[in-house]
């Protein structure tokens, strides 16, 4: 455990993306997003994900890498386009068994679909790759400032999900830890869930949870020790900027976004 | 049970996509890995060596030597990247033998409080012999001899959660766990680490207990004044190549050494070869506290305090650190009156 990529882990480069203001970078995925659900027809996705690549490549960052590291979310792109070869009907039928029909646009939807999800799946990840988790939280404490003054606690949100991103390794180095005590204990874990499983998940599940509760004790501990009271007065120490690059950034995405769009009406 | 490294290599990353990714090109290879990739290939290298059985073996190295990873190759958890493991013969690599390893090589992790989980006592301790399929007469007496082991009284803990114990109970539920699946060969990886001194005594004397009663004992830790006490031969690990097999007398005869892998000699011999530089006859080749004192007494004209004092060799360690202070206070007192 520990050495597999985790998915969008953070990828330490200099480049241009890198670089950039993580709230920037946080609104501009959103774009992308936008973007790419706004490709309805094939050359528009295509252009979408010349696009993408693009991005990545100003972000140096080598697509095989980051389609490995997404590995494990490509299953649910899988189920997705499987599904709608399954449901949606119309045009020739290829094969037919029973209520299992393929057809051709079932076909066409289900490798669409999920060529979109891929693009997706990408481009999101390129957020979480080029930006910290400390510049994740801080963009997103500092976005939801606004309804701050609606009385939602941005501050503890941005600080419920830092400690949250900053203890998942931690968990997962234990989880390795307790999985390989159980099993010198002669447990089981390749058992059914079914079948008395659960007793022996529990062996797993029990001494993780009493550790996350140590830790949030001494954390919240270690926290007032340093006169830690929530956000009200509290400076950063790199306050966040925006330069030049945020403005190619916003550029390109616009330009994404206006591509994307115009193809759409170019009809084969 | 004997436990048989035999050139054991350890590797984090799988050699195998290493010269696969060499193949593809060498642009990889300069790059950083996910995450901060590790200059070290090798968490283990070339390491021979055997557990015999009865024989207390203490194993020493700086944080990051290998020793953890050592210790969890010994019942089958880890498998060496290359050489073998074998136990009485048989290659742990072997799923079914590694199962039955499991069975008399019991492997005591870090903090092992850490890992209860169960609603009582009884139960969390009777995880590992109900594991073993054994009928539940059997479990519940092997539950009663593993805690009564560690000096726990079934009838008074039994029912109790072990979340309610203290730190030092804890650990002992967590000890009788793994005891009550009696194990020949029992692991313990810094058994008596974050302990107080008195409890920390009190577990060492246990371990040197199981010890006389006939069990193999593989114990990593940070105290040479702990190994060099109970061990009969000491591994010392640098930078997961084997750095010193032996006596403790020999692992520790040579200070300087073990000071440049980051180790020390315990207190009283480090003392001793100062004194030794300083004019002082000591022909030992291992002191103790007791009998360092002894042959100093001799020297300076005193009577020893005690003899025969290697049979109180843990007591001296708790000794040492209970009120090891209070002595030297006296004597600045004494010099500025």
């Amino acid at each position: 455990m520990g050495d597999r990529a985790i998915i969008g882990q953070y990828w330490p480069e200099e480049s241009l993306v890198h670089a950039m203001d993580p709230r920037v970078k946080f609104l501009l995925s959103i774009v992308l997003m936008v973007a790419v659900f706004c490709a309805a027809t094939p050359l528009a996705l295509a252009v979408a994900a010349l696009f993408i690549v693009g991005f990545y490549a100003a972000a140096r960052i080598p697509l095989l890498r980051a389609v490995g590291a997404i590995g494990p979310l490509l299953i649910l792109v899988v189920f997705t386009a499987l599904l709608n070869v399954l449901f949606v009907q119309g045009g020739e039928i290829y094969f037919q068994w029973g209520i299992i029909c393929i057809s051709e646009k079932g076909l066409q939807s289900a490798v669409f679909i999920g060529c979109r999800l891929f693009l997706l799946l990408l481009g999101m990840s390129l957020l979480t790759l080029t930006t910290t988790t400390l510049d994740i939280t801080a963009a997103f404490e500092r976005l939801l400032m606004p309804l701050a003054k609606l009385g939602v606690p941005a501050h503890e949100l941005g600080m419920i999900l830092g400690i949250a991103l900053r203890f998942l390794p931690q968990f997962m180095t234990e989880l390795g830890i307790i999985y390989r005590a159980q099993i010198s204990r002669g447990a089981h874990f390749n058992v059914n869930p079914f079948k008395g499983g659960v007793q022996t998940l529990t062996a797993l599940m029990i001494p993780l949870f009493t550790s996350a509760f140590r830790h949030a004790e001494t954390l919240s501990l270690a926290m007032e020790a340093r006169c830690y009271h929530g956000g009200n007065g509290r400076t950063r120490l790199a306050p966040l900027r925006m330069t030049w690059r945020d403005a190619v950034g916003t550029g390109a995405l616009a330009l994404m976004l206006v591509a994307v769009i115009a193809t759409n009406f170019i009809v084969l | 049970m004997r436990l048989a490294f035999e050139d054991v290599s350890y590797s984090y990353v799988d050699p195998s996509s290493r010269t696969r990714k060499k193949r593809r090109g060498k642009k990889d290879e300069k790059k950083a890995d996910w995450g901060n990739a590790p200059d070290a290939l090798w968490a283990l290298r070339h390491v021979s060596f055997t557990v015999e059985p009865g024989e207390f073996l203490g194993i020493a190295g700086h944080t990051g030597s290998g020793k953890s990873t050592l210790i969890q190759h010994m019942n089958g958890l880890v498998h060496p990247t290359e050489g073998r493991v074998l136990a009485d013969g048989e290659d742990l690599a072997d799923k079914r033998v590694a199962h039955q390893v499991r069975q008399s090589v019991g492997l005591v992790f870090q903090y092992p409080e850490n890992q209860l989980f169960a609603n009582t006592v009884f139960d969390d301790v009777a995880f590992g012999p109900r594991n073993m399929k054994l009928p539940e007469d059997e479990v519940e007496r092997r539950v009663r001899h593993g805690l009564e082991l560690v000096g726990l009284d079934v009838d008074k803990l039994g029912e109790r959660s072990p979340f309610d114990l203290s730190g030092g109970q804890q650990r002992r539920v967590a000890f009788a766990g793994v005891l009550a699946m009696e194990p020949s060969v029992l692991v313990l990886d810094e058994p008596v680490a974050g302990l107080d001194p008195l409890s920390r005594a009190d577990f060492l004397q246990l371990i040197a207990d199981l010890h006389a009663g006939g069990l193999t004992v593989v114990m990593v830790s940070h105290s040479m004044e702990d190994l060099a006490a109970l061990s009969d031969r000491i591994l010392v690990l640098s930078e997961g190549e084997v750095f010193a097999l032996g006596t403790p007398a020999e692992v520790f005869a040579d200070a300087p050494a073990l000071k440049a892998i980051g180790l020390g000699a315990p207190a009283p011999q480090a003392f001793a070869s100062l004194l030794r530089e300083a004019g002082f006859a000591l022909p030992r080749a291992l002191y103790s506290e007791a009998a360092l004192a002894d042959d100093l007494a001799a020297q300076l004209g005193g009577v020893p305090a005690s003899e025969g004092a290697g049979d109180a060799v843990l007591v001296d360690i708790v000794e040492a650190e209970g009120e090891g202070d209070v002595p030297s206070t006296d004597a600045l007192e004494a010099d500025h009156g």
